[in-house]
């Protein structure tokens, strides 16, 4: 068994995976800075949840395109809890529930973006693991 | 919005991601033909964000989600230039061409919310 350095997660096909996190951390935290600002009262737990996605893309988009194991440590972190996040919130908004309001990324597992946020997590952990050293 | 200069744009983005995607199945980095797409379709979007912006802050058109709209027309002519900047950085690979896809996709869809943002406000 030869040893195998990691390689950078964000050279190659590891850049297409950052541009399409830096577009969903873009738009997540602009979406949810809007809402805030303008009407925080109405769905107050929905916008913060949106913040919160917004926050968790933009660091998983600094742990990709950054090199180093502390980078890739971050991903690693922020990926898998957009995973448990998109999993979490999709289960509970399709269980119905009044009380869970449904606009946010992770609502219905990401429907309203073509199911994008419910795949993106899933290639990020497989990527991060496929370029990891052993 | 102007009715037809969305289609065209849309039209421009989906041709631009196509055209990215062909240049990282033939295996060649994105060049100076990608760069003149890119610079065209920044062009389109450009002159449509003006019109909008003009419409929305001096012509008198309201819209419901006025912040929202404006966001989404800063982002629509920001995501490409940065999306291509980063496509070129990294000289030795195919993918760059596929980078510049997501950046045409990611803007045809703020173009696509911002016509609905549009069409809301029945103008």
């Amino acid at each position: 068994m030869s040893e195998r350095a990691a390689t950078p997660t964000s050279s190659g096909p590891g850049r297409v995976l950052i541009a399409v996190y830096a577009i969903f951390a873009l738009s997540a935290t602009a979406r949810a800075g809007v809402q805030i600002a303008t009407k925080f009262s109405e769905a107050p737990a929905a916008y913060l949840l949106s913040a919160f996605a917004g926050v968790v893309y933009i660091l998983a988009t600094i742990g990709l395109a950054g090199s180093g194991p502390g980078r890739r440590r971050l991903a690693w972190i922020a990926v898998g809890i957009e995973l448990v996040g998109v999993l979490a919130v999709g289960t509970l908004t399709a269980l119905d529930t009044a009380d869970f309001p449904s606009d946010t990324v992770w609502s219905l597992y990401g429907r309203g973006y073509g199911f994008v946020p419910l795949v993106l997590p899933l290639i990020g952990l497989w990527w991060l693991r496929h370029t990891r050293g052993r | 919005m102007i009715g037809v200069l969305v289609i065209v744009v849309y039209v421009a983005t989906g041709l631009l991601a196509l055209y990215g995607l062909v240049r990282t199945a033939q295996g060649r980095h994105p060049g100076r033909d990608i760069r003149i797409g890119v610079g065209i379709v920044e062009v389109l979007l450009v002159v449509q964000a003006a019109i909008a912006a003009y419409r929305v802050l001096g012509g008198g058109v309201t819209l419901p989600e006025q912040g929202t709209f404006l966001i989404y027309l800063v982002v629509s002519i920001c995501v490409l230039p940065i999306g291509m900047q980063f496509a070129v950085t990294e000289p030795t690979t195919r993918w760059g061409g596929a980078v510049v896809t997501v950046a045409a996709i990611g803007t045809g869809v703020a173009v696509w919310r911002l016509a609905e943002l549009w069409a809301a406000a029945n103008v």
